[in-house]
């Protein structure tokens, strides 16, 4: 990381979303794998528990340093544990439906939806990501 | 990331692997023969999942398990002049039912669409990591 410079601005919450989307990812496409095997329960995190977090991270971020940047003091929280650079989730059950039969609480619905919503929030961090890139790149060039 | 890709792929092995089998079924709906030649009607398979991919080695993803018989008890007709009637002129046709195999498969189709779905979101996510560095 060069100081300054990578963890300027919104960067560092940038990367953090990206790593909690791109773990979370692995869950959801468990969860759709597993529609149809008898008794098995999808796990999930909560995304809104892991914004909250975020959100107190980039409180005091700004009350630390000032609001151009400094590293983010991100907790750890139930299910999202921050081991340094990376994050650790321990999922808990989704468990969204009514169980069937063969013991399963499927809910296709909501696994869709879930994905489509991790999708873009995919997309749309490293959109942001990037175009904080190209800045950085013209300011380097020093010109447009 | 290239683990989700597996998962979903497991997902994708399995659903075919389980239409194989409802194919099988529906082909044999009136098999009364063994491959012998010998008269034993043909009993139904359903395919069963268990979480967890041989192929790799986590505990993620979705494997067949087993693929057994159905233990429902075989149609039985009355036909006394067939050659396979029994003493009371019952000949047993195999147990499959054709209208629940055709559910069966449209369910596996639905699952094997929402993987795929699931599939390319992840690759969605791939590229644009990707479009990060380059």
């Amino acid at each position: 990381m060069i100081s300054g410079l990578t963890d300027a601005d919104s960067l560092p919450v940038l990367e953090r979303m990206m790593q909690f989307a791109s773990r979370r990812q692995r869950l959801l496409a468990d969860a759709v794998a597993n529609f149809d095997t008898p008794g098995h329960r999808p796990l999930d995190v909560s995304v809104t528990d892991f914004q909250s977090a975020l959100g107190e991270a980039v409180d005091e971020r700004r009350e630390r340093h000032s609001a151009r940047g400094g590293a983010l003091p991100l907790a750890s929280t139930d299910e999202v544990r921050v081991a340094g650079d990376r994050l650790e989730l321990t999922p808990g059950e989704a468990n969204a439906n009514v169980l069937f039969h063969d013991e399963n609480d499927r809910d296709l619905d909501r696994a869709m939806q879930a994905l489509a919503e991790n999708v873009m929030t995919m997309r749309t961090m490293t959109t942001l990501h990037r175009s904080r890139m190209d800045l950085l790149a013209s300011a380097l060039r020093e010109r447009p | 990331m290239y683990g989700v890709l597996d998962i979903s792929t497991s997902g994708l092995v399995a659903q075919r692997t389980r239409m194989t089998v409802i194919a099988q079924n529906q082909a044999n709906r009136n098999t009364l023969l063994n491959a012998e030649g010998e008269y034993e009607p043909y009993r139904r398979r359903i395919t069963v999942f268990a979480p967890g991919d041989p192929a790799s080695g986590t505990g993620e993803g979705v494997r067949v398990k087993e693929i057994r018989e159905d233990p429902a008890p075989l149609q039985a007709r009355y036909e006394p002049g067939s050659p396979f009637a029994d003493a009371d002129g019952y000949v047993h046709y195999p147990n499959v039912n054709s209208v629940i195999e055709q559910m069966d498969a449209m369910e596996a189709q639905r699952a094997y669409d929402a993987n795929i779905a699931v599939a390319e979101g992840t690759k969605a996510i791939m590229e644009s990591v990707l479009r990060l560095i380059a």
